[in-house]
């Protein structure tokens, strides 16, 4: 492969295009363009300017993951945050274990507290109907000891399913900002590409 | 050295160069690469972000050599964040070499 500016810009610019926007495209690719005219001027030579600066994959990889980490910083979703996460993924191999193991027990827990809550939220109301029928005196829903409980305890339930449900949402917003911080401070300090050769 | 250490210390490097002066990327990333061996590509990345965050801002400059250059300045939030990192970085080396030099006293 030849080392030289052209060379080095395409790689730059083919794996950045499709994620960023062109303008923010076209002032990244031009701070590099300029590197080579500035160290072309001083009396360096392509080959030179590139093994200093690196390999233009690892580059454009931590930008794309940069980029993406900001964008679900500023457009919560989980697509956004799942896109930042694999992003971060490819800057290296240990980010297995130190961006996606977390990462899927964060969710995995997030939704098991969600079913417990919605559980709670669905067989609360049901349990409540049932005391109403068995009040009323109907014996196929005699579900309840005590009718009149019931109605207390299947109106607690539901409460508590409901408040389940509201405390995971703010769980699950707390550690989607405290990951973005995580995700930003791995990107710019964990990863890296390796030395200049 | 190791890379994360390097990383970790890049964005006061760069500020410090940057309170000193204004520059343009080539320059800048000489500076830093003249002192600190690390990939230079990955100094551009850290401009965007400090840009991003207000603490540097750019302007282009014309060159002698012809192409107008992209010149990085710290704005008055980059300069207090300097000051702040600078403060940081000052008592906690001191406190590592004083840690440093005190081992290796009681390894003789």
């Amino acid at each position: 492969m030849l080392m030289n500016e052209q060379e080095f810009i395409r790689i730059l610019r083919n794996r950045l295009e499709g994620t960023l926007a062109r303008d923010e495209l076209d002032d990244i690719v031009s701070d590099y363009a300029e590197h080579f005219r500035a160290g072309k001027e001083s009396g360096r030579s392509d080959e030179e300017l590139w093994r200093a600066l690196g390999s233009p994959d690892d580059i454009a990889r931590e930008i794309r993951a940069m980029h993406l980490v900001k964008k679900a910083e500023s457009v919560k979703s989980c697509g956004n945050i799942f896109h930042a996460v694999l992003a971060t993924l490819g800057l290296g191999l240990f980010n297995l274990v130190f961006v996606l193991v977390p990462f899927i027990l964060l969710v995995v827990m997030l939704l098991v507290i969600f079913m417990l809550g919605v559980a709670f939220a669905v067989i609360g109301p049901a349990a409540f109907v049932f005391s109403v029928l068995q009040l009323a005196g109907s014996p196929a829903f005699a579900i309840w000891l005590n009718p009149v409980a019931g109605l207390f305890i299947s109106i607690g339930i539901t409460t508590l399913g409901l408040l389940i449900i509201i405390g995971d949402y703010y769980l699950a917003r707390f550690f989607y900002r405290a990951g973005i911080r995580y995700l930003k401070w791995n990107i710019g300090v964990i990863t890296g590409t390796e030395e200049a050769e | 050295m190791n890379i994360q250490l390097k990383k970790g210390v890049l964005e006061i490097c760069v500020l410090s160069v940057l309170a000193h002066k204004d520059c343009y990327g080539y320059e800048l990333v000489n500076e830093i690469s003249k002192r600190i061996d690390i990939s230079e590509g990955t100094i551009y990345p850290l401009l965007h972000r400090l840009k991003d965050e207000g603490y540097v801002t750019t302007y282009l400059q014309e060159s002698a050599g012809g192409a107008p250059r992209k010149y990085y300045r710290l704005t008055e939030s980059g300069r207090d964040e300097e000051h702040a990192q600078r403060e940081e970085w000052m008592q906690f080396s001191a406190s590592v070499n004083a840690l440093l030099a005190g081992n290796t006293h009681a390894d003789e």
